[in-house]
């Protein structure tokens, strides 16, 4: 891609310098000279210039005070100052205030003058593609929202609809009319919803924003075991809930995090087991909450306690979908918490963890 | 407090979708809980309805089960038309949404809605409409 010219701006008052810059550069570059800010602020306002030299020393407005006056107005072209003297106070106001890029003393050396020019048409077209990239980063990011948004309905709606349907047929006692080709709808959209689920908290899991909510974990629990156990009435929990100080935290990682853990509990118990028991503590301090969640399920194997967190560890006779603990994981990362697990074989599994209060 | 409701009583389904207006018609149906069934395809159905039986207390139905995601006016804004009818109307014509979302801010935003009194998730289960009935209403007659 061969790129036009780069668009030099030069303003300087005495008359000689501008044809001796034109004269030295009018090859390499496309050069708009002014005798004054004024006359400079002209080509700025109907060109887009994309590196500016000012002289320091004008009659009325000096280099300095045209790069500060345009620096709201103008602020991507890069700015190169050029002063016959060196009068430190000017330039350490032009490096503060004016966004001074580069400064050279007169008279120029013209393979000096000549490389810093490159130089700063490199910044600007940098500074150019980064705002281009985030722009497009913004778009993409966008749609990736409206994406997931019509993920969560137009997607699950009609997959919802479907297990609506299983129902029906449930109660109107058709569910074993067809073999057992229902409990096969209903095991597939079930699993098929899960999944839909499961991806979305994922997402927005990553998603770096955070919330301060005010959190009552009684609440909170109470809700997540209604949500889970209305399928299996049988598990006994016992919950033990301490909480005298307000717990400020990020209400959705931890529904998150305690409903993943909460029905994991519930998942994976024995089928023989008579007393299906999931005791639930929580303890809150200034500080932190203190959660463990203990079942008497199948537990898990010693090998495998290292695994359980990472993206799609499924055990070979387990129902699951290998990403509800490792996107407990990843919100506890979010949220800068800590947890810890402990299980034997056929006895049961605890999980504690910690989450620091916002408070 | 339970609202004290006069039997026939009704039910009225705002969803845009017919496959969901037709199995929630079934279940309410099949799960007798409520004697007569109101369908509107879209807000705007259920307001003209108010607005065509506005003489006739009687024909409101006793709770809407209404849903969130619909072409033209969504359930929120169904429920800025709402909350504009008289008190007397409101109390005799309760609000609980029915939606199939996972959106966070939508679940918020209705469980935040005062004229909501609970958001119910799609699929409708006939034990959890029967528990917001038991926990809002007596019915007699």
């Amino acid at each position: 891609m061969t790129r036009s010219p780069v668009k030099v701006l030069y303003i300087d008052d005495e008359e000689n310098n501008l044809l001796a810059f034109k004269a030295s550069f009018r090859r390499q570059y496309e050069i708009y000279t002014a005798n004054s800010a004024a006359e400079g602020l002209k080509v700025l306002e109907n060109l887009p210039v994309e590196v500016i030299i000012a002289d320091q020393k004008m009659p009325l407005t000096t280099g300095v005070e045209f790069f500060k006056s345009i620096s709201d107005t103008y602020p991507d072209p890069v700015r190169i100052l050029l002063t016959g003297y060196t009068d430190i106070s000017a330039l350490a106001d032009a490096i503060n205030h004016g966004d001074i890029y580069r400064y050279i003393t007169k008279p120029w050396n013209d393979l000096e003058l000549h490389n810093s020019i490159k130089n700063a048409h490199d910044a600007y077209r940098a500074k150019i593609d980064l705002r281009n990239k985030v722009q497009e980063l913004e778009k993409t990011n966008d749609e990736l929202n409206r994406f997931i948004y019509s993920i969560s309905h137009e997607l699950r709606a009609p997959l919802v609809s479907v297990i609506g349907i299983v129902n029906l047929v449930k109660m109107e006692g058709l569910y074993h009319s067809s073999g057992e080709y229902w409990e096969l709808i209903e095991s597939c959209s079930n699993k098929l919803d899960y999944y839909i689920q499961k991806t979305l908290q994922y997402y927005k899991n990553n998603k770096n924003l955070s919330d301060r909510s005010d959190i009552n974990f009684k609440k909170l629990v109470d809700e997540i075991i209604d949500l889970y156990s209305y399928t299996d009435r049988d598990t006994q929990f016992n919950i033990n809930i301490n909480q005298p100080h307000p717990f400020i935290g990020d209400a959705f990682r931890l529904e998150v995090i305690l409903g993943n853990l909460i029905s994991n509990a519930i998942k994976y118990q024995k089928d023989t087991e008579v007393h299906k028991i999931v005791d639930i503590n929580i303890d809150v301090n200034l500080y932190s909450a203190e959660i463990s969640i203990t079942d008497n399920g199948l537990g898990i194997l010693n090998e495998h306690l290292e695994k359980i967190f990472t993206q799609f560890f499924k055990t070979k006779n387990n129902k699951g979908s290998g990403l509800g603990l490792f996107i407990v994981k990843e919100a506890l990362n979010k949220i800068n918490g800590k947890i810890a697990v402990k299980s034997s074989l056929n006895q049961g599994t605890t999980f504690k963890i910690t989450i620091p209060n916002a408070n | 407090m339970l609202i004290n409701i006069e039997r026939p009583v009704k039910v009225m389904l705002i969803d845009d979708n017919i496959i969901d207006l037709k199995i929630n018609s079934k279940i309410i149906q099949i799960s007798k809980l409520f004697d007569e069934i109101i369908q509107c395809q879209s807000a705007e159905e259920a307001i003209s309805y108010f607005t065509r039986h506005s003489n006739a207390l009687d024909k409101l139905p006793n709770l809407i089960l209404l849903d969130i995601q619909m072409p033209e006016m969504d359930g929120f804004e169904f429920l800025d038309n709402y909350k504009l009818l008289p008190d007397e109307w409101r109390t005799r014509c309760q609000v609980v949404m029915l939606s199939s979302t996972l959106d966070y801010g939508d679940i918020r935003k209705a469980e935040a809605n005062p004229h909501v009194l609970k958001l119910l998730k799609k699929p409708l289960i006939p034990i959890e409409l029967a528990a917001v009935v038991r926990a809002n209403f007596t019915i007699t007659g």
